[in-house]
């Protein structure tokens, strides 16, 4: 067994290079007012806006600790008063999806589901229609890059939560895997394979984004004590 | 980098004292410069890392760097006075320093062009309007002129707004990219004017709007951009707490004791009228003054038939505190915010809301009505508190008093959604992602 000190100052035949995503909201032809329309609009509406309303409107509310988690069970619970779809879908971890597509179909069955329980709300209609937009990424580079431990950590205090949220959150769809580029690239370069899966036990439901930066740091350098 | 404020403490609610409070009549009567002051020099945008932090502003030049060397053209109708202006006045500059050449025109046209657009306007928002052949040549004609006068051999043209939106006839197969801004609510216009101005929007390679719920079905791509404040302008800056002081004694508001207050000019719309109901409500259970700030009252008969109304309302209480201020008051209407408790902004219908932005970026609880715009700024019980009558707003004015923690925590998640969503730098982001996708065909690469 390789001794923890040696994992800590090893440095990475591939650097660390950090980057960022800045993405750009369009407005979209769906719209929905009710279940049934909501159903319909999340059957027919593009990958990039089953994104925007679940990975990315994450990061927009990345200072909301908790109460917050996807578009549709926002409006589900405060415009239609279906709390307990509300609170369904609100359950649903991006995390547990790798793809698109993956993600669509649950929505869609637990719309489903809800509504062929409660026959009653399909027609129900919200004041407030539930507008279908989505979001084009740019991948920016920050000139941030680390070839061991202290530089990557040192590199996580510098980036903006834009950078967390896109090698920690968005990487899944990237990568098509249950985990995240930090994990992958402590786990590969530095051999950091327990650090790498105490990162992806961090709920990041329950906690503000820089709260997940802080978390992730501190995991970090607890490896180097 | 993480925004560290500290949060006054908040007054006792239960305070009653008013020594030294000046009458009613006399805090009507307020001290403020009679002529505008001279503008203060606009801020740099390394000026702004102070709030957005080091990174943020990083990525910004970053993704002006691909863009650099490119030309944009702003067109509007008005060089003073209104929202799209001030915002130009911002943007434009802050674009330049990012290298990307930014010029700003602004169209003109007789007394008949802007009476006819002023006529669109309020028909875009739904009013009755007979469009006649001869309104459709005078706006037409007036477009010609103003086609003739002006080039257009920038890589970016913005159009702001329908009055110069038929500058379009001069989109050519070249590379230039046309962008119409549309700042107002298309949601329910009407329908003559909105066939006639359509196939000119059309024609532009996409539209920007400021809510989902302003933006019409189109054949082209429709980009949201939200309204934003600038959080340096006299309007959002951080202010002197002797300043604060100042203002308040000047005012006669008594900082000892909790102040409720709503910005707004004396429009029946923003119903300032209801918001004295509902704190005469919950003034049976709290002790607290009401601010109700605004302006337009010397210039607008309608307005000043309101603030009599709202005179009449208040019945000489010396807790309702009335002020009818000059436009050029940001300074004093950012102190009343600052030392407010609780910003209330109970309108009956609203455009985008940006006083509840400014609200929300001073940290204040905002306690606001569910119409326009605001929901997207208020996320009920989590940035603010939404209501849908007096009597809601008097309730949540009484909760929010007697759980201060609640309020501080709404302030705190309020101010940082504004500095994600609806500040300056985030606008100015949004223009550098819209031009570069536009580079590209609207088809960056995949994740």
């Amino acid at each position: 067994m390789t001794p923890a000190t040696d994992l800590v100052t090893r440095t990475a035949s591939t650097p660390f290079e950090f980057k960022a995503a800045a993405h750009l909201l369009f407005i979209e032809r769906e719209q929905a007012r009710n279940l049934a329309e909501l159903r319909d609009a999340l059957l027919s509406c593009s990958e990039d806006s089953i994104f925007q309303h679940t990975f990315r409107t994450l990061e927009e509310h990345h200072f909301i600790k908790e109460g917050f988690s996807n578009d549709f069970a926002h409006w589900a619970s405060s415009e239609l008063g279906v709390i307990g779809l509300g609170e369904r879908l609100a359950s649903l971890d991006v995390r547990e999806f790798t793809s698109l597509s993956s993600l669509r179909s649950r929505l869609i069955q637990l719309v489903e589901d809800f509504l062929a329980r409660n026959p009653n709300v399909r027609e129900q209609t919200a004041e407030n229609p539930f507008y279908f937009c989505s979001s084009k990424t740019v991948v920016l580079p920050v000139q941030t890059r680390a070839r061991d431990l202290a530089e990557f950590i040192d590199g996580l205090k510098q980036v903006s939560v834009h950078s967390i949220h896109y090698h920690f959150i968005e990487a899944r769809l990237r990568r098509k895997l249950e985990t995240n580029d930090f994990s992958l690239w402590l786990q590969k370069e530095l051999g950091l394979s327990q650090a790498a899966s105490q990162l992806d036990r961090i709920d990041i439901y329950t906690s503000t984004l820089e709260g997940v930066k802080r978390k992730i740091v501190q995991i970090l350098q607890d490896t180097t004590d | 980098m993480e925004d560290s404020r500290s949060i006054p403490p908040q007054p006792d609610i239960t305070g009653q004292s008013q020594a030294d409070v000046p009458s009613p009549r006399e805090r009507r009567k307020p001290r403020i410069p009679e002529v505008p002051p001279l503008a203060p020099p606009p801020a740099q945008l390394a000026d702004y890392e102070a709030i957005i932090g080091k990174s943020q502003l990083d990525e910004l030049r970053f993704l002006a760097s691909v863009l650099r060397g490119k030309t944009v053209k702003m067109v509007n109708s008005t060089a003073v006075g209104g929202g799209v202006a001030e915002m130009l006045n911002r943007l434009v500059p802050l674009l330049g320093e990012l290298e990307i050449k930014t010029g700003w025109e602004v169209i003109t046209g007789g007394n008949d062009f802007f009476e006819i657009t002023k006529a669109f306007h309020n028909a875009l928002h739904g009013g009755e309007y007979a469009l006649t052949e001869q309104a459709r040549d005078v706006f037409m004609r007036h477009t010609e002129q103003n086609r003739q006068r002006m080039n257009f051999d920038e890589d970016f043209i913005v159009i702001h707004d329908p009055q110069p939106a038929g500058l379009i006839a001069s989109k050519t197969d070249r590379s230039s990219r046309w962008i119409w801004r549309c700042h107002i609510d298309l949601s329910n216009p009407n329908t003559e004017v909105w066939n006639f101005l359509q196939p000119m929007v059309e024609r532009y390679d996409a539209a920007v709007f400021s809510s989902p719920a302003f933006a019409r079905q189109l054949s082209i791509p429709q980009v949201l951009f939200y309204p934003c404040i600038d959080p340096l302008s006299e309007k959002n800056k951080e202010l002197e707490e002797s300043y604060i002081r100042e203002v308040c004694d000047n005012f006669g508001v008594d900082r000892s004791r909790p102040i409720v207050t709503q910005i707004s000019r004396f429009d029946r719309l923003k119903d300032p009228v209801g918001v004295i109901q509902a704190c005469k409500m919950a003034k049976k259970y709290v002790d607290f003054q009401l601010v109700l700030a605004g302006g337009s009252a010397s210039d607008d008969p309608e307005g000043a038939i309101v603030l009599r109304e709202v005179m009449e309302a208040a019945d000489e209480d010396p807790d309702i505190i009335i002020l009818d201020l000059p436009p050029w008051s940001a300074l004093e209407i950012n102190a009343l915010q600052r030392a407010s408790t609780i910003i209330v902004q109970k309108s009956l219908k609203e455009g985008f809301g940006l006083t509840v932005t400014e609200g929300l970026w001073k940290g204040k609880p905002i306690i606001a009505s569910a119409v326009g715009g605001i929901p997207t700024q208020v996320i009920d019980k989590l940035t603010g508190t939404l209501v849908h009558s007096v009597e809601g707003c008097a309730y949540q004015i009484r909760y929010l008093l007697m759980h201060p923690e609640l309020g501080l925590q709404l302030g705190r998640n309020g101010r940082e959604h504004v500095k994600e969503n609806f500040l300056m730098t985030t606008n100015v982001r949004r223009w550098l992602l819209l031009f570069r996708l536009l580079s590209e065909g609207l088809n960056p690469a995949p994740l």
